[in-house]
């Protein structure tokens, strides 16, 4: 009952993010047409909507320093997260929730506060086109059950199936970030400190989840999640 | 092909072992607790006394407390040729794997104060850097990997206590140094980035902080 409502709750979200983007490609021309007729007085404004490849390359250079080789994901001291393939619209939405205070942690909200929104879209874009093999390191005879939680939920404890939002394939949609080949360490920390880190981004819908999991199944659907492809 | 001739000298260095009976094949990978101390003996004759760093010609840097991992990687780089230093090619290729990890161990137990000696004015710019990174220059936060107290985790190394001239050193030198052999890929390619992008004062104020660090 609860998850038809989110289910429904989900797809209204989508089709107005649907009629947003309509909006977004309209908003698109228009801004460039504004741009090209006031350049050469509105140099600084126009600086805020594009940036130069060599600046993106040099910005993507360091996040790979802690994200890993083609942003596979990497075990630093803390596990740093993969952003090989995933959606753009969740990546800038993080980005913004770490410089809004909406999701605490202190290196991302450094890293966060300097990027100009051409420069989180384009970082973004480029993400998301990667496709590097799962860094994997989660305990394969877990994995089985992981992949039943996934597909079809906890329904006794009120856990709908991450299939449900995350697509069967982990691949995420949009605003639902990908999951498939995310590090193990990482999704049993999220799911485990959920509350602590995350508030007010589109975080909420996953909260009671996250609370609804026992620890050995975050650990199981984490398992999964890091050998996915 | 070097790698392969080791295994090949392993394998018949086992045979030999195994068929004389006195030793079992296992014991080419152990070491004797009397043969570490001896050793341990011998590299604290560099790394000083309690192998908190000494500065002797070259600064030679602090191995109390270092991540095992960390040390092995570094000792097998150096016998792989990654990282060139010629004084521990020698000291490392005499030691064998058993060797090696007992050494780790027992580095990573101690547990002496800093030998200390930076200048102390410039430490607060590099615990903002350490923590903060310099996100409009490209340069990551030390924290990130090394952890909020710049212990090291597995690969990467501890920081803290180390010697301040060492730090400045390795930052200043990374890519004439380390990752030099170009068929073994290595994971001190990460740090190229950083090192190249940090500027002189930067690198000094990042080990000046870093080397008061308990």
């Amino acid at each position: 009952m609860d998850l038809r409502i989110r289910r429904a709750q989900a797809t209204s979200e989508r089709r107005r993010r649907r009629s947003m983007k309509v909006v977004g490609k309209l908003a698109w021309p228009a801004a460039i047409l504004t741009i090209v007729f006031t350049a050469p007085c509105r140099a600084e404004d126009a600086n805020t909507a594009t940036v130069s490849k060599q600046a993106v390359q040099a910005k993507l250079a360091y996040c790979e320093v802690c994200h890993g080789v083609s942003a596979q994901g990497f075990n630093g001291y803390y596990p740093i997260p993969r952003l090989a393939g995933q959606q753009i619209a969740y990546i800038e939405n993080e980005l913004q929730g770490f410089v809004e205070h909406k999701r605490t942690n202190n290196i991302m909200f450094n890293v966060g506060h300097v990027l100009s929104p051409a420069m989180i879209r384009a970082l973004a874009t480029d993400f998301h086109d990667l496709n590097p093999k799962p860094l994997g390191g989660g305990p394969k005879e877990l994995a089985p059950t992981g992949e039943k939680i996934f597909h079809e939920g906890v329904p006794d404890a009120g856990v709908p199936p991450c299939a449900s939002c995350h697509g069967p394939e982990a691949k995420g949609n949009e605003q639902f970030p990908r999951l498939a080949g995310q590090l193990y360490p990482y999704v049993v920390s999220q799911l485990t400190n959920w509350s602590n880190e995350r508030r007010e981004t589109n975080s909420n819908v996953m909260e009671p989840i996250a609370h609804g999991l026992t620890p050995p199944q975050v650990k199981a659907v984490a398992a999964y999640l890091s050998h996915l492809e | 092909m070097r790698s392969l001739r080791l295994k090949l000298a392993l394998l018949t260095a086992s045979f030999a072992l195994g068929f004389t009976g006195a030793a079992p094949g296992r014991d080419i990978d152990a070491a004797s607790s009397q043969g570490v101390q001896a050793k341990i003996g011998y590299c604290k004759d560099c790394h000083g006394p309690s192998a908190q760093g000494y500065n002797g010609y070259f600064p030679i840097p602090r191995l109390a407390g270092q991540q095992p991992e960390y040390l092995q990687n570094q000792l097998h780089a150096f016998i792989e040729h990654r990282r060139t230093n010629n004084i521990m090619f020698n000291v490392a290729h005499a030691l064998n794997p058993g060797m090696i990890a007992a050494l780790a161990e027992n580095f990573e137990k101690l547990n002496p104060p800093p030998v200390g000696g930076a200048p102390r004015g410039i430490a607060a710019k590099g615990k903002d850097i350490f923590e903060n990174g310099v996100p409009e220059d490209n340069v990551a936060a030390c924290a990130a990997c090394h952890g909020p107290e710049a212990t090291g985790s597995g690969i990467i190394p501890r920081l803290a206590g180390q010697l301040y001239p060492y730090v400045i050193k390795e930052l200043t030198n990374w890519g004439k140094e380390r990752g030099q052999n170009p068929e073994i890929r290595d994971t001190s390619a990460i740090m190229s980035p950083v090192a190249h992008s940090l500027t002189k004062p930067q690198i000094e104020a990042v080990a000046a902080f870093v080397s008061d660090l308990k």
